[in-house]
């Protein structure tokens, strides 16, 4: 096993490097020079060619790359030219918002997607089942931004239940942050479950063609026992795949739920830094979701490790 | 306490007579005191320093305008008003213009605000060592001095006869900070300004939550009437607006593209529309230099090809006020001839026939929902006269630069509602100047805009300036498509809003019933 987690650890380096590779290349292809953004209507060509040897901007791009990834490696990300703050104190101020509402969001998504699945599984082919896999179908071509509005219309603006826009710290009132976090974690899940039921169910379906679940109800064991405990865990590796790649799409997802919501999260610095063309901060942020996505599919990977011994043996 | 009273007494004889009027005009006992708002506005703020962020959005000024306090206020006829200073005066040649302070005034960390202060202000904005890009607002000011503790002078480079109106705006260049206060906060300054508003900023959550708590020492005694002020950065126009429907905002930030929720508004008795039509337009300028646009006759068919009406319509539902020169209905400037071309689709035709050649050309718009609408419209206004406009969809920050290297054929720009037309006036017609975009140059076009600048006399003023439009709409070197409105949308109870200059939700005066 340790070995196992070295080999894999060793993979990520080379993914790492490719990542900061891309993040900075694309940030420097961003039309809009940056010297002539700071400057805005003083861009006169004298003070662009003098704030561009200022900053270095006027080195060859590979030059710069290889000294803005020496800063990171000693913990130096860089500074917001606009606020003054460094990226890690930006990121660290905002990445709790954003990891709450993405781990609310999978619950969520799990909560309603994982009993679906199994009761579609265990009635497959009935009414039940052709309605719930439809409207899987339906939820998952419901765009973000139009459930989001629709449900701040609901339960905000209609029936006051929930607040439609704001955000409290967990830590200042728990209460109250979770009522700000409610409908922008539903928004998220409600395009999660689909893909988390329509993957578990198949799953399950084929686990309960298997001869042992047979066995299980030829000894006359409870129906809820066979689904629950024989027939779950074994259907469920595919569902820690989709777990992990949907945290990908979460991050995505974190930046139109943030900017409608109001959240002070990861997503919302993001658009804001590409908006005021802050490439600093851009990058910075960029290369550390990158590699949180890097590091989430290792744990996925381990996670396979632990529930299917085949993989851990290479056998698989 | 004792030095603070007998300065609010000071302060009472010293206010001239215009803010006096102001004060007793106000039924007694109308303003409650206490209670806190929620404003929602578009952006999230950067800050403060303005050696960091160069210039501030309307966000940060609808910030700026509760903490920080300017020398001049506008009051709501847009006369300019006594705040930190009291009272002033002009030289003959109106570059220099000198200022008495209000005495007894302190920034929150206790500095005595006096005329070391807003001179320090200023020469830190100055210093081209700082590089700061706020410098460009005040180019036309050569040195600010500090003659004795409550006088400044202020020498112009260039006469201007606002300026104590042009001083109004809480931007980065009028906002007066503590110096103390960014000299021993540094890199931290920017995000915990110091000034001498009737607010202090108690805490701030980036992105989040900017909580302003009443100054206890303001020096206008009686004032500011709320406990708490929060603001918050609602970036999505849908749920800022449902925001203040369920009650968490009590007033928000908004324009006219959001037709549909204003309106909406103005049918609620429960809410109240503020609207301010302000001076300046949305504008565009042809690049004079390059084909199809040195002739004149191209430029002409173009803008007579519009249907500003229509176009109005189609984009804002008929909110968005037509504009036929640059000065628009919040400005002092009144026309009765501004020179418009008459909107004519047919004489449109006849031109670009006249010209002979295909007119084809590329349009500069920012590649958001706006932009790439507006630059719809205009292309079918443009083909149904015979003209084709390819849209070029660039970055909001690419059209500044590209402007100033001419890079392009028609773009757009703005003026924006300002107390006087010379300071954009002269930078966007006289020639030479780097944001002259036309590339247009005529002596009778400069000699006005020089006179206009060093004129006292408004009403020879307006007649410059009218002559001005005549001369712009005639050779159509730029055209203008909707004067400025300004929004904010705010629970009927919220009272004391001012008018909304500049695009300025200035809260810090007003309170709840």
């Amino acid at each position: 096993m340790l070995f196992f987690v070295a080999r894999r650890l060793l993979y990520l380096i080379p993914v790492l490097i490719a990542v900061s590779l891309l993040t900075f290349f694309i940030a420097s292809l961003l039309p809009g020079d940056l010297a002539y953004v700071i400057l805005g209507d003083q861009a006169t060509p004298e003070n662009v060619a003098a704030l561009r040897k200022d900053m270095g901007l006027d080195q060859p791009v590979w030059i710069r790359y290889f000294s803005w990834l020496g800063n990171i490696l000693q913990g130096d990300f860089g500074r917001s030219f606009r606020t003054g703050q460094t990226v890690l104190q930006a990121v660290t101020e905002r990445l709790p918002v954003s990891f709450e509402l993405m781990l609310l969001a999978e619950i969520m998504g799990l909560v309603i997607g994982v009993p679906l699945a199994i009761l579609c599984a265990a009635r497959n082919g009935s009414a039940f089942d052709r309605f719930m896999t439809g409207s899987a179908f339906a939820m998952l071509s419901v765009p973000a931004f139009l459930s989001a509005i629709l449900l701040i219309y609901l339960f905000a603006v209609e029936l006051r239940w929930l607040p439609a826009t704001g955000y409290v710290p967990f830590a200042e009132d728990p209460a109250a942050n979770l009522r700000f976090m409610v409908l922008p974690a539903l928004t998220l899940a409600l395009a999660e479950w689909p893909g988390i039921m329509r993957v578990l169910r198949s799953d399950m379906i084929a686990t309960l063609q298997e001869d042992y679940i047979a066995l299980a109800k030829a000894k006359g064991l409870k129906a809820s026992r066979i689904l629950f405990v024989h027939a779950l865990k074994p259907s469920s590796l595919t569902l820690v795949t989709i777990t992990g790649i949907n945290i990908g799409r979460l991050i995505g997802g974190t930046v139109i739920v943030e900017t409608i919501f109001a959240l002070p999260g990861i997503g919302r610095l993001l658009v804001g830094a590409i908006y005021t063309r802050d490439l600093i901060i851009l990058q910075g942020v960029v290369l550390i979701v990158a590699a949180g996505f890097v590091i989430m599919n290792f744990i996925v990977d381990l996670l396979y490790a632990v529930l299917d011994p085949r993989i851990r043996h290479g056998h698989a | 306490m004792k030095a603070a009273i007998r300065s609010s007494a000071l302060a009472r004889i010293f206010l001239v007579a215009g803010f006096g009027v102001a004060l007793s005009a106000m039924p007694a006992n109308a303003q409650k005191a206490g209670g806190s708002i929620t404003v929602g506005l578009e952006l999230d703020i950067p800050g403060f320093d303005p050696l960091k962020v160069g210039v501030y959005d309307t966000s940060a000024e609808t910030a700026a305008a509760a903490i920080f306090d300017t020398l001049v206020a506008l009051d709501d006829n847009g006369k300019p008003v006594p705040k930190l200073a009291l009272s002033w005066t002009h030289s003959d040649d109106y570059k220099t213009w000198t200022f008495k302070l209000r005495p007894g005034v302190k920034f929150h960390d206790g500095t005595p605000f006096n005329a070391q202060a807003v001179k320090e202000n200023f020469d830190r904005q100055k210093d081209p060592a700082n590089k700061c890009r706020c410098a460009f607002y005040i180019a036309y000011v050569n040195n600010v001095q500090a003659p004795d503790e409550l006088t400044v002078v202020y020498n112009l480079n260039d006469p201007q006869v606002n300026q104590p109106a042009l001083m109004t705006i809480q931007s980065s260049n009028n906002a007066v900070h503590s110096p103390t206060a960014w000299k021993t906060k540094g890199d931290d300054y920017n995000r915990n300004p110091v000034g001498t508003g009737p607010y202090i900023l108690k805490s701030w959550t980036a992105g989040d939550r900017m909580v302003l708590e009443k100054n206890p020492d303001y020096w206008n005694k009686g004032h500011p009437y709320l406990d708490r002020i929060i603001l918050k950065p609602l970036p999505d126009a849908q749920s800022r607006f449902a925001s203040l429907q369920s009650g968490e905002a009590d007033i928000v930030w908004d324009d006219e593209y959001d037709a549909d929720n204003i309106m909406k508004a103005q049918k609620d008795p429960k809410m109240k529309v503020h609207t301010y039509a302000g001076s300046g337009a949305q504008v565009y300028a042809f690049n004079t230099k390059v084909a199809p646009f040195d002739d004149v006759r191209v430029r002409q068919a173009l803008v007579m090809a519009l249907d500003r009406k229509k176009m109005s319509q189609a984009i804002t539902n008929g909110l968005a006020r037509p504009a036929s020169n640059p000065y628009g209905d919040g400005s002092w400037v009144k026309c009765k001839d501004d020179g418009a071309l008459p909107e004519d689709l047919e004489k449109a035709k006849a031109l670009i026939k006249d010209y002979g050649k295909p007119v084809e050309f590329k349009m500069i718009v920012t590649a958001t929902p706006r932009g790439r609408t507006v630059g719809q419209v205009l292309q079918q206004f443009w083909k149904r006269a015979g003209a084709n406009m390819e849209i070029e969809q660039i970055d909001q920050a690419t059209v500044v630069p590209r402007a100033f290297m001419r890079q392009f054929q028609l773009t757009p720009w703005r003026i924006v509602d300002l107390a006087d037309p010379d300071p954009q006036m002269y930078a966007n017609f006289r020639t030479g100047s780097p944001v002259a975009l036309a590339n247009y140059s005529n002596p009778e076009l400069d000699k006005l805009l020089d006179h206009a600048r060093v004129t006292a006399d408004p009403e020879k003023r307006t007649e410059d300036y009218c002559a001005i439009s005549r001369i712009i709409n005639k050779e159509a070197i730029w055209f203008w498509t909707f004067q400025n409105t300004y929004y904010a949308i705010a629970t009927s109870k919220l009272k004391g809003l001012p008018k909304i200059y500049h695009g300025v939700i200035d809260v810090s005066d007003t309170w709840l019933e």
